[in-house]
Order: structure tokens, then sequence, then C-alpha cells
């Protein structure tokens, strides 16, 4: 249920501030009328489960409500007086009976909202006479009178404070110098001296009447909270106390503040107090006739706009609209040692002396970069009113705005002091004053982390680590299953049943079976497409029989096997950096490859025949260089096992007969070569036996001799191929 | 002969072998530019010839209006700068082209013939390309540093929040913003590396992961996107504006580094398995 002081049903509309037998009584009205509900929660009969919200006005309302119905449940009050004489009269000196200054620029914003309006309803509007005589006579006295005092008294919260008992959630505005944040400190003070004990929470937020309106999603959010754990009694963990700081973070996109939210246990009164030491022993300062030109410290409506551009003008020129040169003065703390935080009350004892028996001076809490820019918390001010000063001056203790401040090494945090304010009634005559502190700053902080909890803080790191042990994990459980296997015979290659389908469906090689005896040069036959590549990146571990297996030495090869390091190859064409040279290349292809012993680094640098090129970039080789550079790295260590794809592609005829000599001495030292190639008559020429594949299946194999027996009409292996696939020439798939 | 495969391709040699790379030369060679460049320009630049102070920017109160103060402003606006392209481009470099240029140079399947084991060949480029990564990101505020110092002078880091920092302070702040930046950097890192191994196209995956950047980058600007934008990893890009506070709140910083570390993690775990079960073709 929503509704508003505008004036319906049997109310008048007019406006008494909350007067407890006119809005208050009709908000009870309303609970009434909720009791009678059928769709409402009762918790006993004529006894709704009800909470209450409000701002400002209807914060009052709310607070009010609550130390009147003992019905009500729950109360969340935002940005409202807890005491609404020190709000328009405040006096900021400690324990003073005298009101303070009358605040006339937000008193007079706060009629006219009700007065002036489209029809004129007379000077007073929908005021109730008595609030609209004492509205005049504070414009023309200054101060309350014993009646209009009492007046405001009698619609003051605090003064109902012991009569509340449901769960209260005080909520206040920084940006608020209408009812700045001692409102709700000294009402939670007062509330939690209850001996009921109810809960009390508090939230100093970033906005306020001063027109900020930053944090309204989280305001909404806490209050909802706030309902749900004290009227549908959720387990909800809700903090004693929230405040919010303005010195975080700010948005790139549109350089904004981003406010952040801290959360404490204790509410701030309950910290212990903190000295500074203030090191500036006297302030002087000018009252002008009349108070003009006056200091803009904050503007109703636009408070912040006003703060923030005060700032801006500081940074730039070492000035403050809230500190005009001559009327004001600051009481300096040395530059800080150590980052300082300010949350809550501050306090400090002066003397005060004036040229006239009274002084209306405005206090405030600010810092000081070493660079002179002036930092006034939100434009926020304690007005001090003192009469009867006596020759010597004054000693008072001056409560400072409660404010958030943050104060950073190198910074210095300063009491100001600034003669006139526009925003208060001020004396008609020019004054001198002069103010000395008696006493070090005492001020409180609070003990209070993050909002994001510190939960959260402490879980994202662990699951960072955890995230990377499951990494791990996942990838030492997902990795490739081959369980090595030993063949116990002699022989120095086994492929046994080898076939590839790709994931395509693509049958590269099916049941492909042969052996290879030390000191063989075998010659793996068959036309493009057949399986000979792929075959060979098997037996180089580089890609995944689907089937069968290879065995050297008795020992299973699949990728990674270290049985891997018998072997020897040369694949699909060279493989080097192109910006390192031949020589280097080399170099690091052993160092990389885990082997030790020896070598042979002259033998294979002499295969190479590269000469002085050898220590060019390799970018510079033709391709007939790199090839032989290929091969030589593939005999780097002397394997029991070259494998060598199209070893003479790109080599003269003068090159492919030096090759075929190179790789005949290498098997006459008992190793093996296997050889693929479409050059039939070079594989006649260097090898010893013949593997015969097509269409990914074994046509043949033995030796050289026999295969070419077969045939009766010639000897070449040329003849003998074709016959053997015959007809069949047709190009198949390139196995890639 | 013997063989032992932790003995395969050693840090040393992978290091040597990049930095032997022209392309290594130039990712640094830019990253040391670009405080060079922005100290000229605002040295020599025609608005420094007007008489005022210079100033980048139009601001006086935002961190590019500040860079001028002095060397420590200067290397916060520099990371500012380098953070959303500089840094992400040479991450995305020395990540993605490591395993995509050995695939196009032919070089990988010798190195895996050999064998190096396939995990053991990704987790040594792995620690190689983070360790090129981590000297450039260590080395951008280093030599803004110097060139500011050079060209500003030393004075205390002031904060765009009002806050101001001694110069040891200050340098701590940059410190805790560098190793930030850092870890922030694991998910572009991550992404890259997973694309060098699902390509044999170098230029490609470094594209790609700059790309997708970008991309999530512009998505983080829609803030009709709302909360759903707390899990783009850049979102978290800028987070160490909190280190310039008076008294760091860690809790994004925290939150945003081990989310991207997360999400680094991941991708690095599925570069690691599919290349484990990769037919080598190339």
């Amino acid at each position: 249920m929503t509704w508003s002081a505008r004036g319906f049903g049997e109310s008048t509309g007019q406006i008494e501030m909350n007067a407890i037998d006119a809005e208050v009584a009709d908000t009870r009205a309303l609970i009434d009328y909720l009791a009678r509900n059928k769709n409402v929660a009762l918790d006993a009969s004529g006894d709704p489960r009800v909470g209450i919200l409000g701002s400002s006005y209807g914060g009052a309302n709310a607070l009010l409500t609550a130390s009147q119905d003992s019905r009500v449940d729950a109360v969340i009050a935002d940005i409202s007086w807890s005491n609404l004489k020190q709000g328009l009269f405040p006096q900021s000196i400690e324990s003073s009976s005298v009101s303070g200054p009358f605040k006339k620029i937000w008193a007079g914003t706060f009629f006219s909202a009700a007065t002036l309006q489209s029809a004129y309803l007379g000077e007073c509007g929908s005021f109730a006479q008595r609030w609209c005589d004492a509205y005049r006579n504070a414009v023309l006295q200054g101060s309350p009178s014993l009646a209009e005092a009492r007046l405001l008294d009698s619609v003051s919260p605090i003064k109902f404070a012991s009569s509340i008992t449901a769960p209260t959630l005080l909520s206040q505005g920084q940006a608020d110098s209408l009812f700045p944040l001692s409102e709700s400190y000294k009402l939670a003070e007062k509330i939690s001296e209850n001996k009921s004990g109810s809960p009390l929470s508090m939230i100093w937020h970033a906005d306020g009447h001063d027109g900020s309106n930053v944090q309204a999603p989280y305001l909404q959010e806490q209050f909802l909270l706030w309902f749900q754990k004290h009227l549908l009694k959720h387990e909800i963990d809700f903090p004693i106390f929230q405040f919010t700081r303005m010195n975080g973070s700010i948005s790139l996109q549109d350089s904004t503040v981003i406010p952040k939210v801290f959360r404490s246990e204790k509410l701030p009164f309950k910290n212990e107090s903190r000295q500074l030491q203030v090191v500036t022993p006297t302030v002087a300062m000018i009252y002008p006739i009349g108070g003009v030109p006056s200091a803009i410290s904050a503007l109703p409506g636009i408070g912040s706009a006003g703060a923030l551009a005060s700032q801006l003008l500081s940074n730039l020129a070492d000035f403050s609209p809230a500190f005009l040169p001559g009327q004001s003065g600051f009481l300096e703390s040395a530059p800080l040692t150590a980052p300082l935080s300010i949350v809550g009350p501050s306090s400090i004892k002066v003397r005060i002396t004036s040229t006239e028996p009274d002084a209306t001076l405005f206090f405030s809490l600010v810092t000081k970069t070493p660079g002179g820019a002036i930092n006034l918390p939100n434009g926020i001010v304690a007005p001090v009113k003192i009469s009867n000063i006596s020759d010597g001056g004054s000693d008072v203790v001056v409560n400072l705005p409660i404010t958030v401040l943050d104060a950073s090494i190198g910074d210095i945090v300063a009491v100001g002091v600034s003669a006139t304010d526009q925003g208060y009634e001020t004396p008609k005559t020019s004054r001198f004053y002069s103010v000395s502190p008696l006493s070090p700053l005492i001020f409180q902080t609070s003990v209070a982390t993050a909002a994001r909890s510190s939960l959260e803080s402490f879980l994202w790191p662990v699951g960072a680590l955890v995230s990377f042990v499951a990494a791990v994990v996942f990838v030492r459980i997902r990795r490739p299953k081959i369980a090595p296997t030993k063949e116990t015979s002699d022989t120095l290659l086994v492929v046994e049943n080898l076939g590839k389908t790709y994931k395509d469906g693509h049958k590269a090689l099916t049941d492909l079976s042969f052996q290879v005896q030390r000191g063989q040069v075998v010659g793996l036959l068959g036309p493009n497409g057949a399986g000979k590549t792929t075959a060979l990146r098997m037996m180089m571990g580089l890609i995944f029989p689907t089937d069968g297996s290879i065995y050297l030495n008795g020992e299973s090869i699949y990728p990674g096997s270290p049985a891997l390091s018998n072997i020897g190859c040369f694949v699909e064409g060279p493989g080097f950096l192109p910006h390192l040279s031949g020589r280097e290349n080399l170099r690091l292809y052993w160092r990389s490859i885990g082997r030790d012993g020896e070598q042979y680094l002259d033998q294979v640098i002499a295969i190479t025949k590269l000469g002085t090129a050898l220590d060019k970039k390799v970018r510079t080789y033709s391709q007939g260089m790199r090839q032989r550079l290929a091969i030589a790295q593939s005999m780097l260590g002397m394997p029991d096992l070259l494998v060598l794809d199209e070893p003479t592609n790109g080599l003269d005829p003068q090159q492919i007969a030096e090759m075929r000599q190179v790789l005949k001495n290498y098997a006459s030292t008992g190793r093996t070569v296997v050889i693929s190639s479409h050059l039939l008559a070079e594989i006649q020429q260097t090898c010893s036996h013949v593997v015969l594949i097509h269409r990914g299946e074994l046509i043949a194999f033995g030796q050289m001799e026999d295969l070419l027996s077969k045939n009766h009409r010639s000897q070449s292996l040329e003849e003998t191929f074709l016959e053997l696939i015959g007809d069949d020439l047709v190009i198949g798939r390139e196995d890639q | 002969m013997s063989y032992l495969p932790s003995k395969t391709l050693p840090y040393r040699i992978e290091l040597y072998r990049q930095l032997k790379r022209k392309r290594t030369a130039i990712a640094y060679l830019f990253v040391v530019s670009l405080p060079v460049l922005v100290a000229i320009a605002v040295k020599f630049g025609p608005s420094g010839n007007s008489g005022g102070p210079t100033r980048l920017g139009s601001g006086t109160t935002d961190l590019i209006g500040l860079a001028t103060i002095g060397a420590s402003n200067f290397t916060v606006t520099m990371l500012y700068f380098a953070t959303p392209f500089l840094l992400v481009t040479v991450i995305a470099l020395f990540n993605g082209d490591t395993v995509a240029s050995e695939a196009s140079w032919s070089t990988l399947r010798y190195l895996l013939a050999s064998p190096v084991p396939r995990a053991r060949l990704l987790i040594q480029k792995v620690k190689v390309s983070l360790s090129l990564s981590a000297l450039a990101v260590l080395i951008m505020p280093i030599s803004s540093w110097i060139v500011g110092a050079i060209a500003f002078g030393t004075k205390s880091l002031q904060s765009p929040l009002g806050a101001t920092f001694p110069n040891l302070v200050a340098v701590s702040r940059i410190a805790i913003i560098t190793l930030y930046i850092g870890v922030s950097l694991t998910f572009i890192a991550g992404l890259a590396f997973y694309l060098s191994v699902r390509t044999d196209a170098p230029l490609g995956a470094v594209g790609v992961a700059v790309a997708i950047s970008i991309l999530l980058s512009i998505l983080d600007t829609i803030t009709a996107l709302g909360d759903l934008r707390a899990w783009l990893p850049v979102h978290y890009s800028f987070s160490w504006f909190d280190a310039l506070a008076t008294s760091i709140d860690y809790s994004v910083m925290i939150r945003g580094g081990s989310y991207c570390f997360m999400v680094g993690v991941v991708f690095y775990a599925l570069a690691i398995n599919r290349f484990a079960h990769k037919d080598i073709t190339s």
C-alpha cells in the first residue's frame, strides 16, 4: 500500500509535519484498513503483518507511527529527521541549549514545495496555521520561540525513540545538507538504549536531499532484504552498519564515481575515539556587514553538484567557494604519514573570540592535498551559534559534521572554519572572529569490509586454484590411453593389422601388416592417395592408428612413445626455423629431442654438402639445400630406423645418386631405412625390400628380386607395379 | 643412446628459439615506443608551445589530464592506454603464434616425432610464452616510469580520485596495478594459445584472439546487458583503478583476476586436451 500526505479520504490535506494526532493518526487508520483486508496476513485479530517505509517526511512518519502503534513489525526510515529543531536550527556545540542559525534556504525550499502550487492558497498553502506561523516567525526572528521549539519537538522521532520496538533500519545520505548523517546517528544512539533490544541497522549511503541518486538499486535491495528478514522471517545476514565510500573507483564510461559499500558489525558510536594533533595555533576571520559575499557550501537540490564543482574549482585554483578568503581559516594537521579514514563523528575543543558578544561560525572537516586542493565532503558544515562571549573568548567543544572521509599520505586533515554560509541566517552587522584549537581533533573510524563479502574475496582465488587443479586432472584423465605392449620377436619393425579411418569416415589404410629386419632398405610404394604417408605418419607417432599396432625392437610405437627416439624421420618436406642458420637448427634440434650420446654431427654435416651455407639463415636456402639438411637432421644420433618420405624430391640427378649411396651406407651399418617414393626406378636401385600398397591395402610385400621375378616380361619395377595394380590407377584421395 | 622425455625441449632452448625471432623484438619495441612517442608528442607537440602547462586530454582531474604531472602519473596513464589494445595484442602474439608458427614451419612434426611428448611440448611452450608476456607487462611500466621521469620529473602520484601518493607508495601501487594487469591478461593468453593449437596460421590465431577481445569490450559497453557483463572477462580490464584509492579495496580485483585466470586455465586445458588427441597432418 502506498500513500502520500496530499489529502484524501477524511484527512484534511493539511500538513502538520507528522503530528501524532494528524498524519500519524491517519497512518494508523490505514493499518486498521489493512487488518480488515482479506489478502493481508494477520499476527492477531486486527494486527496485520506490516512494515512501514518512507523517505524524508515519510520516514519521520514511519518512525512516529511505529512509536505509537505496536502493530508495526518493521520500520525503514530513509533520509528523515530525528530532531526537527536540530534539522532547521542546527547547533553543533556540545550540550548547548541555544538553538543554532536558521537553515533559511532549505527551510524556504521545504516550505515552498508545499505552498507554491498551481493555485494560490494564501501564504500558508497546505500548511496548518501553526506551522505557517512558525515558519514566518523563524524567517523574521532567526530563532524559534519556546512554543515553536515545543512544536518542533512534538514531531521529532527522537522524543519517541524509547517507544519504537519494531526492528528499525535507519538510512541516511551523505549528500544531504538538510538532514545530515547526524540525524540517524543520534536516533540510532537513542534507539539502541531501548531495553527491548530489537534489531537496529544503519545505512549511510551516497544519496540524500542534495539530489544525488546513484545508489537507488542498492537501497531498494537492502530495504527489501530488511522486510524479508523481519516480515517474512527469512534467514538473512543483514549487516549492522553499512556505509558507502565515494573514492574507490571511477567509471571509465562517464568518469562518474562508482560508490562502494562497506559493512561493519558495529554501529559507529560503539567505536573507540582516536586523536589527531592540530598544528595551526589560531585562525582569524572577518564577518562582513550583512554577510555578503557569502560562502557556498551546499545548495538545496544541487548540493552534491555544488560540492563537486567546488572540488573541481579548488583543484584548479587552490580555491573553494565554501571558504572565501579573509572569511575563513583552517585548523590543520601536519601532513599525514599514514592514510587516515574517518567514519562517524569527530569533535574539537576550540576557543572562539568575537568583537561582538555573539558568534555564528560554520565548522567542517576537510582534506587538503599537497597540491592545495580542498575537499569538503558533500559540502556539509556544522553551524555554531554562541552568545555571551567574554573578552577572553568562549571555550566550546564543536561537533564536526559526521562524515565518511579518507585522506592519504601527504594529505592534511583540517577543520575548516567559515564566518559566512549563504544557506543560513547570519548576523546583520560585521564581526571579527578568532578560533584557536584547545584539543586534538577527536575522530572515529570504523573497521569495515567491502560489502561484497570477504567470503567472496576468499572464494574467488580458491575457485581459481580449484579450476587450475581441475584442469590438470582433466588433462591427465583425458590424455590418450595407449597401453605400451611388448613383442618378443627380434624383428626391428613389426606392423600389424594397421588401419586408419579418419573422422570423416575416409578409410586411408586398412589391415596393413609387414615386417622389416635390420639392415634392410625397404621401399614403400603406391600411387598417390594409396596411404603411404598415412602409414609413415603413424610410424612417427604423428597420427593415431584406429586399428592395429606398430612395434620397434618389440616396443610399441604410438604418439609420444619413447620408442620413437630410435626413429629418425623425414616426412613431407623439411621443417626448419627460417630465422636461424642450418647449423643452429641442427644444434637446437639435437638439444630439443632429449637424447644423449654421440650425435655424429660431423658425418651428418658431411651429408648436407652445404659448406659455408651451413651458417646462413635457412630462409635463404634452396629447396634442395633444405632437403639435404632435413635428411641430415633425421640421421642425427644415428637412430636404428630411418623413415624417409620422398627423400629425393627436389634433388638433381647427381644429388639423387649421392643420396642413394648415403642410404645404402646407412643400412650397411646394421641400421634400417624405410623409404616411400613415387620414383620407381629410384626405389628399384636403392631398396632391398618392397611394400606395395594401393587404396589403403597391402598389395605385395617381399624382397625386391622376388617381386621382380613375378613379372616374366620385364625386370622393371615400373612394369611390375603397373601389372600388380592393374588398370585400377584411379587417382585416389590425397591421404592427408 | 638413451632418451629422457623430461629433457626434451628444455626451457632455455625454447626461450632462445623464440628470442631469436624478429617478431619478439618488434613486439617489445612496440611496448617501449608507446611511452616514448607519447612523451615526445606532449613535450614537443603543438600544445606544448602555447606557453601554458602541457596536458594530455582536456580534463584536469581525470587520469589522462593528470598524465604529465610526473613519472608515476605518466606510468599509470600509459598502463591505461596500453591495457585494452597494445598489451592484449602483444600477449595474443606471444601466445597465439607459438604453436601455430611451428606448424607453419613444419618444425612441429619433427619435434613431435623426435619425440617431444605432446603435453610437454605445450607446457614448455606455455612457460616460455608466458615468460615473454610477463616481461612485456613488466617493461611497460618500467619504461614508462623512466621516460616519464626524464620528461616530467618525479613528482608524487596524483590519483584522479583526489588522493596523492609519495613516490615510494606510488611505486608500490604501480606494482599492484602491473601484477593485476598481468593476471587479468591470462584470459587472452589462454584464448590465443587455444586458437594457436587449433590452426596452422599463426596470424589467424593472434587476429582472432584480438578480435574476440575487441568484441567482448564492445559488448561490455552495452549497459543494457546489465549484470551479464560481469561474466565477460574484459569487464575487469580496468578494475586496477581501485588501486588508486586511498585505501585499496581489493574485492573487485580479486574477483576479476581470479575470473580471468579461471577462463585462461580453461582454455589452456582445452588446448592441451585437443592437442593430445590431434592427428598432426601439417
